[in-house]
């Protein structure tokens, strides 16, 4: 029993490690709490402008074999507050372990509509964030995104 | 007999694997007894000539449905189909009538004509009620074109032996006829002092059954009571708040399903939202889970209604995507579905709660921000289960997601013919399902188009400011009651300028009133009134560019709403940023200036009730409203 439990545990640790038990707070080089300018920068390496809306900028990826759309939300202070990645329909596809460790994910929603939670802090314990993967198939995701915890959205409308 | 026990299932939302199991047996019995039908002759061909016609019989079909979208054809629907030959030119001064009549006034078929095959656009439907013994439409192959049209008569609520006979007819036009008859009028109830003080982006809903008004301004949740024994009606308000829905909020939102009674308060808080219910109009609340949105940002909706259920003929014709939505049916005793919706991070979701609103599942997606805007107008649902939500810009339209299936997947409708704007569309939805889609344009003005298939074509784009030439217009809400009849509340100047801008240059100068437009004829035609005729609602800006706007510009925040309760009266709520009589004096004299720095920025919770005029509901129009 014991040496089941430790190769449980063995197993476990080395998922771990191998995938990374928290997905980093970034996407394709955009980094929660990234200023506007530096953000902005990445973007025009990566894709094209597209649209905004209420302080969301959609963004047409060019070349990213996984992902065709994102969509960036700046706080009030401009920093970047979340990232949101659309998978392409024709593209190479992202399985949702590929993020993150799912092991230390919450699983929620079901069949055709699933998605996993991670919740952490960043490196430096300055801020707490999410990663969500969702979709419909079990084992590709449509959609990740990163998004900061505790800040106030730039459309909020009373704090 | 089996007729018989269809009819009475048909309207009978199948709530459990059993009744499932006994209605699918009913419906295979009555399958191998009762064969398919279909209109006698099941086509014809009319030419470019006046007096070329057509007729043909029915077949002599009954049964129930809520809508066409619940029919099954050969059993309680059935088609015709009509060639138009030669080119759209030569009906130069032409149309192409359409006609239907049978003789008992308990029975009522409803018209529908698709352009090019059945599961083309609905381009005109007549879909009178109890007692009208017949339907017409009227259509310019001009405009719609020549080739195939297919008439869909569909048995609202049809017992057997009063067949239908149908003709089609080219024929001059009839006089366009605008509305007519007499405008409703409208009185206004401010809440008293202490109560709906701040009341930005109010909700509003009707009880049936306690015949009570519901009313959230921010914080304060309020029952209204109106008192007809007196002329004017008295009012008394009531604070009611929630135990949980009074202490801190991003956003209030207030939903009531006027059938059951329940009342859903929801007030924003972090990635959910803080929720209770109340089904005696506020005496006690059970607290709510909040929402099935675990990173929800904002602009949360609530709505509800019946859920999408299959008939008795719908579960015999196609039985495997019938099980999927009994699936996600009621899982308590409380009939109707509840959804909650909200902007999330680059897409926008919505979730169901099966229980009444007690619990929600994980929220399935509706759209992305590469479709449409992320903040959205507020869910409505059909009596046959379909759920609407209104998009203000989808591209270069508005836009209005729609889900067949309870809230699994969405489809997102351009609205054809309009333009997006800045403030959140609404849409009512007819007992029949006509949807009407209340938008500010573009231009600013203040528009309403109709659909009779779920968004997939529109008619009848009106500007309903013409007559008071409105300019700007503000927080579109509409509600329907019969098919053919709703009303749409809107604010609006007949003042030019960036009315609804930042107000960094010269501030805008403009009187805002509350119109309320209604129509009789299934939105052909609008009766447009001004409702607060000498009381202005703001004067100067209401910026509608969120938190972006400058402070004293949008105190009345983001929308309002409207109501109909059981008798067909019209409410709705609405914040009041001029309350003062100095305001007041000003905002009526023509020559005073009218800028926010004239307006007092109030934010007071005020009801406007219909007290004359025809209502939503023409099975009440023999009782006159009485103010």
């Amino acid at each position: 029993m014991k040496r089941a439990a430790f190769l449980a545990f063995l197993v476990l640790s080395l998922t771990a490690s191998a995938v990374g038990k928290q997905p980093a707070p970034e996407i394709l080089g955009l980094r929660l709490g990234m200023s506007y300018n530096q953000a902005h920068a990445r973007l025009n390496e990566i894709g094209q402008f597209k649209s905004e809306d209420e302080g969301q900028q959609v963004w047409t990826l060019s070349h990213d074999k996984h992902y065709q759309y994102l969509i960036i939300g700046f706080d009030r202070d401009r920093h970047v507050r979340y990232v949101t990645v659309l998978a392409r329909p024709d593209g190479q596809p992202v399985n949702y372990a590929d993020v993150g460790n799912l092991a230390y994910a919450a699983r929620s929603g079901g069949e055709g509509n699933l998605r996993y939670t991670w919740k952490a802090n960043d490196k430096k314990g300055r801020f707490e964030y999410l990663a969500i993967a969702k979709g419909k198939d079990p084992r590709h995701l449509n959609r990740y995104a990163v998004k900061r915890l505790g800040v106030a959205a730039a459309d909020d409308d009373r704090d | 007999m089996c007729p018989t026990i269809l009819a009475l299932l048909l309207n009978s939302a199948i709530t459990s694997n059993l009744k499932l199991k006994v209605t699918f047996f009913l419906a295979m019995c009555c399958a191998l007894v009762f064969p398919a039908f279909a209109s006698t002759p099941s086509s014809g061909t009319l030419t470019p000539v006046n007096g070329s016609s057509t007729t043909w019989a029915g077949s002599g079909i009954a049964g129930a449905t809520t809508d066409e979208t619940t029919c099954v054809d050969g059993t309680d629907c059935d088609v015709f189909t009509i060639t138009l030959t030669g080119s759209p030119s030569n009906y130069q001064g032409l149309i192409l009538a359409i006609n239907i009549s049978h003789s008992v006034t308990l029975n009522d078929y409803d018209l529908y004509v698709h352009k090019g095959s059945l599961s083309g656009p609905v381009i005109a439907s007549s879909t009178n009620g109890i007692p009208e013994t017949g339907e017409s439409v009227v259509i310019d192959p001009t405009v719609s074109g020549t080739g195939v049209y297919i008439v869909h008569v569909v048995d609202s609520n049809v017992t057997p032996g009063d067949p239908y006979s149908g003709v089609a007819s080219i024929t001059t036009p009839p006089t366009d006829s605008p509305a007519h008859g007499t405008a409703p009028t409208y009185s206004n109830y401010q809440s008293p002092p202490g109560l709906g003080d701040s009341s930005g982006e109010p909700s509003i809903g009707a009880n049936f059954n306690s015949g009570r008004i519901m009313t959230q301004a921010v914080f304060d949740t309020l029952q209204v009571t109106f008192n007809p024994s007196t002329s004017p009606a008295s009012a008394t308000w009531l604070l009611k708040d929630g135990p949980n829905t009074n202490i801190t909020t991003l956003d209030p939102i207030l939903f009531t399903d006027s059938q059951t009674g329940r009342t859903v308060v929801s007030q924003l808080f972090g990635t959910t939202s803080l929720s209770a219910f109340t089904d005696n109009d506020g005496a006690t609340y059970t607290l709510s889970q909040g929402g099935g949105i675990a990173s929800g940002v904002d602009h949360q909706t609530v709505g509800g209604g019946p859920f999408r259920l299959c008939t008795a003929d719908q579960l015999l014709a196609t039985p495997a995507p019938c099980a999927q939505l009994a699936a996600r049916g009621p899982l308590t005793q409380y009939p109707h579905a509840v959804y909650y919706a909200s902007q999330d991070i680059g897409d926008a979701e919505m979730a169901l709660s099966q229980d009444g609103g007690l619990t929600y599942e994980a929220a399935h997606p509706m759209y992305t921000l590469v479709e449409c805007g992320g903040l959205h107008g507020h869910i409505k649902v059909s009596k046959s289960g379909i759920v609407y939500v209104p998009n203000k810009s989808c591209g270069s339209t508005q836009g209005l997601i729609v889900s067949m299936d309870n809230g699994i997947t969405f489809t997102v409708e351009p609205v054809t013919g309009s333009t997006s704007g800045t403030s959140d569309p609404s849409v009512g939805v007819g007992a029949k399902g006509r949807v009407y889609f209340g938008y500010i344009g573009g231009d600013g003005h203040p528009h309403i188009s109709v659909s009779d298939d779920q968004g997939r074509s529109w008619h009848n784009d009106l500007d309903v400011g013409v007559p008071f030439a409105i300019r700007n217009a503000a927080f579109p809400e509409v509600v329907a009651g019969d098919n053919d009849r709703a009303s749409f509340f809107f604010l609006a100047t007949p003042s030019a300028g960036d009315a609804t801008g930042a107000d960094t240059g010269t501030p805008f100068n403009g009187v805002w009133h509350g119109y309320i437009a209604t129509t009789y004829n299934g939105g052909r035609s609008w009766f447009t009134v001004d409702a607060t005729p000498t009381d202005p609602v703001q004067l100067g800006v209401i910026c509608t560019q969120g938190t972006t706007c400058p402070s004293g510009t949008r105190n009345l925040l983001d929308f309002n709403d409207i109501t109909v309760d059981r008798v067909g009266r019209v409410f709705t709520a609405y914040t009041d940023g001029c309350i003062t009589a100095a305001c007041i004096a000003k905002g009526n004299n023509a020559s005073a200036p009218h800028t926010r720095l004239d307006n007092d920025q109030a934010t007071k919770a005020t009801i406007i009730r219909q007290s004359t005029g025809k209502g939503l509901f023409k099975s009440y129009d023999s009782t006159p409203l009485r103010p």
